[in-house]
């Protein structure tokens, strides 16, 4: 029974973090799309500087505050809303929407929640109600029960036997786990649980370790009909977080009868919540036995059910909006690119998706780099290709496991460290388990030690045969036929080889196998409709069309998976780049191998390819397309270096190379920003910047705050505006510059200038109330109205004080690190000041 | 790795490695889309006479499964796919998905782009193909020559009656290329199961003293066999539940004074929403059907439509209006393929116990 709703308070996910990079601001953004198809109206809550969807909500209904309770209820007094949407904004949005309706102002305001009732939100908030609901359908779930002491403990391990899990009990997030194999382990475990905890208990768990880690993605409607998305496969068993697993969709190794069975848990653990949306279920399945437990139930969106979108091209956060208003899965109206069908007839591939997760490990040292039940990656890539070989080196030299196009070698591990590594897994796991194999390993005795199952392994195995016979035949047709079957780049094969990529591209010109480009869309063939999503592969049929002649071709690269440091915003970047290049009338094309990007969002530009960042491909894409302008976001030098041998290309890099920046590091403590569009330099805002509070490192790379307007604004702005417009050399500096000083008592020291960077521009986005990036790509485009821009930029007449605030992973990943350098940061949240209340208070 | 080709009726040729046996096959060739259960599907007899194009990109990735046969000697014709891979799960570590193809001459091909295929054969219509070692005019005479027999359920079913005992209800299952997944589903009800051939007459079933009767899922067109079928089905509604499906099904149409008409798209998949008119919940089944009813055709004073293909609009299961008799097209028992109806074989039984209730009151 589909309902109107007038207006939907949609709760966002705030700043990035581990376990939240894009995805929810992807999937908000495709949310807005179809609400907006309602008619109904939407307000937003959330202060991630980096939101494209914040863009895409009218600016008056965007609350930039913490994700909160209070916060949330103050939006709502304001607003009174008729329903709310905690679907999109992760677990925090979940516990909101649980307090919302314990604290009885659901009822009172007379909202409704969308997505699943406040009955069953009990049931994700309180595990115990939750395990009991499922022992109730008859889902098993894992024995646990919350101790006090080791008497207890062991009276419960008696029962389930070892091993166990031990975990702490505590309100803050903390997620340490214990995996224990006997009474010893046991007593650490618990000493140092206890530790964790303000109320001396943990809980104790009967452990799967070593059982298949089987994901579903299922939708729902409001008349109980059930549709399964996609299943995933994490490689890794139990005992590695999904999150830092290599994860295959669809699933691989199960029998027909565990799949079903695992569909039929899903479809009834969706029933018994009563979901109206999409559910994502993780279980642990014993293969031996085909037995499972159900470990965890979502019944909102996570990186998972993205990751079941991407490799389905089911587009699960549209049509699941619909869901959540009541519509049924056949009432639903997609947009035209997609079949009528596509709602409701459930996915089936003829691909594979791999997804390689990216940890920060380098960016941050002092963090245990062994692989568990905490997630410590920050983000992944994915590969895409018509056999699993192909999508596996796809995905991986699409990873930092391979940021130069081939794979590192790990023939220097001893063998006691090969073991040891392949028991206790390492972020590099994949190439020791290429190893072990190489070295003579059997199958049968790694699937022993790791638990993975041998299907991989056979796998793994093919891809060295592939690679050895590359590198044994070099520089012949045969061989390049050989490493594309088994998804090598070009680039690759220029490294091994010591060629020029050219010389390797001359080769594979011969060969009957050129690229072709196929679809990623759910029918497997099925239906002539089309999605607009490809990757490479070299068979018979190719199914990417290029645009007519008259179309403007607008390339931009993506900036693939997500690390630490300004990656989220480079991907609002990018987001924003395909924007305002719609807006302009071009055709627009995204490469991008990060499936948690908003970049890569159904509706964001014309056409997508799921293919690795590297020179090779970007250059197939390119003979095809070619496009009149190539966007190259964030600071891309190598890419930017390789691209412009070839001189045809018209390549654009936004913002420009921060290589041309000069400034001491040590002694920025204030900036103005400009924009300079030829000779015209227009001063947008000044900055403050300033370090974490008890921090003694100075530099402006431990950067904690970025505040506009800066302290002393009101009389010392324009002392600095008349500087600039004096030293800045617009010969050399165009578009958003920064120009930076010292403050000191007597005055302002210059002390350098750089290209404003890319975290800051949309920290100005969001509080000059200029579409900067679009400002910029119409500037490159000779397509800027220069007195709008000045118009919008009338005064320095300031209300309020914006700050952006970085955020950085160290709790998380039990780092002892305490200031960050934006190299390290995760993510960041803004907050505003107005002055008026300043002053009152 | 001997390099093969698939070489199709209207002219086309893709080259592939070969995998499985090496012999030269020829037969109508088929697109599978479902995602799971190749074991399953290869094994169905309902592939007799056919070429199984898989769509998921590669098989053989679980070994066999001695639980998971659909049948003990598989009838398919050959198998094409993208990847296969050749694991052994089975305790002795024998049974890969090439042997298993060599043992039962089963020939197969990989490396080729399916894809491609699918396409084609959405565009040029449904059609005969043959693997073989060289595509040269010879062996598309060959392919064209080949006239495939219309005898498939005679072929694949069973000549002889045999009993799969159980404690419940008797059931008759008529087996006209009858799939494993029936028997498990009944056996799992307790159901003490009877299977006779094709052919046997009503008096033959009625004499075993069924408490219902179910016309099996196989191979081929329904107008292919003779009508005594429908004349013995006619008989078997009147007296005891029935329950068709799948081939059965059609029968069960056709004895009901219904048409059969060819798909101009087969669909062998479990990605087709279903509906149940009644409730109107949408749901997934596997299907395997080259034939559909003609809904223009139903005589609506003996036949209801109780499901329907939301996607190609087809007859997906009836009901008589007289009779404790209905029908499904779609393959309830899951093997391969969703688990979502495999509640019909519950109506089934219940629809037997309440009879057998009511008749009890009569004495």
């Amino acid at each position: 029974m589909k309902q109107d709703f007038k207006k939907i308070l949609i709760i966002g996910s705030g700043s990035s973090n581990i376990g939240n990079e894009n995805e929810y601001d992807a999937a908000c953004f495709e949310t807005i799309a179809a609400i907006r198809k309602t008619g109904a109206k939407i307000v937003y809550i959330d202060n991630n500087p980096f939101s494209v969807s914040a863009e895409e909500v009218q600016a008056a209904n965007v609350y930039s505050l913490e994700v909160n309770f209070a916060n949330v209820v103050s939006v709502i007094e304001k607003e009174h809303p008729d329903a709310v949407m905690p679907t999109i904004g992760g677990l925090k949005a979940i516990q909101i929407a649980w307090q919302l309706y314990e604290s009885e102002v659901l009822e009172e305001q007379q909202i409704s929640l969308l997505g699943i009732g406040p009955q069953e939100l009990t049931k994700i908030i309180d595990n115990q109600k939750l395990r009991d609901s499922l022992t109730e359908i008859g889902e098993k779930t894992i024995a646990s029960v919350i101790i006090a002491n080791e008497e207890e403990a062991m009276d419960f391990v008696r029962e389930v036997g070892f091993p166990v899990i031990v975990k702490p009990i505590s309100s803050s997030h903390d997620t340490s786990r214990f995996i224990c194999n006997n009474p010893d382990e046991l007593d650490d475990a618990i000493e140092a649980s206890l530790k964790r905890t303000y109320i001396n208990r943990c809980s104790i768990e009967q452990s799967i370790v070593g059982y298949k880690e089987i994901e579903m993605v299922g939708v729902r409607d409001s008349l109980g009909n059930k549709m399964l998305v996609s299943g995933l496969e994490d490689m890794d068993p139990i005992g590695i977080h999904s999150g830092d697993s290599i994860i295959f969709a669809p699933t691989q190794t199960l029998l027909n009868k565990e799949y079903q069975a695992l569909r039929t848990s899903t479809f009834s653990i969706m029933d018994s919540l009563g979901i109206k949306g999409t559910c994502h279920i993780q279980f642990a399945l014993n293969s031996q036995t085909s037995s499972y437990f159900v470990t965890k139930v979502s019944p909102f969106f996570t990186r998972n059910t993205n990751l079941a979108a991407k490799s389905t091209g089911y587009p699960i956060s549209y049509i699941s909006t619909f869901l959540e208003m009541g519509y049924s899965l056949t009432e639903i109206k997609l947009p035209s690119k997609y079949s009528k069908y596509t709602a409701y007839m459930e996915p089936t591939s003829d691909h594979v998706l791999v997804k390689v997760p990216i940890w920060p490990f380098e960016d941050i040292p002092d963090i245990d780099q062994h692989l568990n039940t905490v997630m410590k990656a920050v983000g992944s890539t994915i590969g895409v290709g018509r056999t699993v070989e192909e999508a596996i080196l796809k995905a991986l030299h699409s990873s930092q496991l391979s940021p130069r196009d081939i794979l590192p070698s790990t023939s220097k591990v001893d063998e006691d460290e090969l073991i040891n590594q392949l028991i206790h897994p390492l972020a590099s796991r994949i190439l020791i388990l290429m190893e072990a194999l190489r070295r003579g390993f059997s199958i049968d005795e790694l699937s022993e030690l790791t638990k993975i199952d041998k299907f991989y392994f056979y796998k793994l195995n093919q891809l060295l045969r592939g690679q050895k016979y590359v590198a044994d035949h070099p520089r012949t047709l045969k061989a390049v036929d050989v490493a594309h079957k088994y998804g090598f780049g070009d680039g690759m094969l220029a490294e091994m080889w010591n060629l020029s990529i050219n010389d390797v591209r001359a080769i594979g010109s011969e060969s009957a196998n050129q690229v072709t480009f196929k679809m990623v869309e759910p029918s497997a063939g099925e239906l002539n409709d089309s999605t607009d999503t490809f990757y490479s592969s070299y068979e018979m049929e190719n199914e990417s069309e290029s645009y007519s002649t008259d179309d403007k071709v607008a390339l931009v690269i993506g900036r693939g998976g997500n690390q630490l440091g300004p990656n989220t915003a480079a991907d609002y970047y990018t987001a924003k780049i395909l924007l305002t290049l719609k807006k302009t009338g071009y055709r627009t094309i995204i490469m991008n191998t990060n499936p948690n990007a908003i970049s890569l969002s159904p509706q964001l530009s014309d056409k997508k390819y799921i293919e690795p960042i590297q020179l090779g491909n970007i250059l197939n894409i390119i003979d095809l397309e070619h496009p009149n302008v190539v966007f190259l976001p964030g600071n891309r030098h190598f890419l930017s270096t390789e691209l412009k041998k070839f001189t045809d290309l018209n390549i654009v890099l936004l913002p420009p190379d921060q290589k041309i920046a000069k400034y001491n590091d040590n002694q920025a403590t204030n900036a103005i920003d400009v924009f300079i569009d030829g000779t015209t330099v227009t001063p947008i805002t000044t900055i403050e910047f300033s370090n974490a509070k008890d921090s003694n490192n100075k530099q402006l790379k431990y950067l904690y705050n970025l505040s506009e307007p800066m302290l002393h604004w009101e009389t010392d702005t324009e002392i600095l505006v008349d500087t600039v417009t004096q030293i800045i050399n617009t010969d050399y500096w165009q578009g958003l510059v920064q120009i930076m000083f010292n403050r000191q008592v007597d005055g302002y020291e210059f002390v350098g200038i750089r290209p404003v960077t890319i975290t800051e521009t949309a920290f100005l986005t969001k509080t000059t109330g200029v579409d900067w990036v679009a400002t910029l790509v119409k500037k490159y485009l000779g397509k800027l109205d220069k007195t709008q821009i000045q118009e919008q930029l009338t005064s320095f007449n300031h209300k309020r004080r914006s700050t952006m605030t970085s955020v950085f992973p160290f709790s998380q990943l039990q780092s002892n690190q305490h200031d960050g350098t934006v190299d390290q940061e995760a993510g960041a949240y803004l907050t505003f000041k107005n002055f008026e209340e300043q002053k009152k208070a | 790795m001997t390099e093969r080709y698939l070489i199709l009726e209207d002219g086309s040729a893709y080259l592939g490695k070969a995998f499985g046996s090496l012999s030269t096959t020829t037969g109508e060739i088929v697109v599978n889309s479902t995602m799971n259960g190749y074991q399953e599907i290869i094994s169905n007899q309902i592939y007799h006479n056919q070429i199984i194009v898989f769509t998921q990109s590669s098989i053989g990735n679980t070994g066999l499964d001695q639980n998971a046969y659909e049948s003990i000697m598989p009838t398919a014709k050959g198998v094409v796919v993208k990847e296969y891979e050749n694991l052994a799960t089975d305790q002795f570590k024998r049974i890969s998905l090439d042997r298993y193809l060599k043992l039962h001459r089963i020939p197969g091909i990989y490396d080729v782009d399916t894809r491609q295929i699918v396409h084609h054969l959405r565009e040029k219509g449904n059609m005969k193909a043959s693997i073989v070692d060289v595509a040269d005019e010879h062996a598309f005479d060959q392919l064209h020559a080949t006239v495939l027999t219309n005898q498939q359920v005679s072929q694949v079913a069973t000549p002889k009656p045999y009993a799969n005992p159980g404690d419940g209800d008797n059931v008759v299952v008529v087996d006209f290329g009858l799939k494993s997944g029936i028997l498990r589903e009944l056996s799992k009800r307790d159901c003490n199961i009877t299977v006779v051939p094709w052919n046997s007459t009503s008096e033959m079933i009625l004499d075993l003293d069924p408490d219902g009767v179910v016309l099996s899922t196989g191979p081929g067109a329904p107008t292919s066999l003779p009508d005594d079928v429908l004349e013995m089905i006619r008989n078997v509604q009147e007296a005891v539940p029935m329950l068709a499906i799948g081939l059965g099904h059609e029968l069960f149409a056709m004895a009901n004074d219904a048409q059969i008409v060819a798909l101009e798209s087969m669909h062998y998949g479990s990605n087709h929403p279903i509906r149940e008119i009644i409730t109107n919940e949408v749901f997934y089944a596997g299907q395997e059907q080259g034939y559909a009813i003609d809904s223009k055709s139903i005589n609506h004073d003996k036949l209801y439509i109780t499901h329907a293909d939301l996607i190609n609009g087809t007859v997906q299961g009836l009901r008589h209006r007289d009779y404790p008799a209905f029908s499904v097209q779609f393959s309830p028992d899951g093997a391969p393929g969703p688990k979502d109806a495999v509640g019909v074989f519950d109506d089934f039984v219940e629809i037997m116990a309440r009879r057998r209730d009511s008749s009890e009151t009569r004495f």
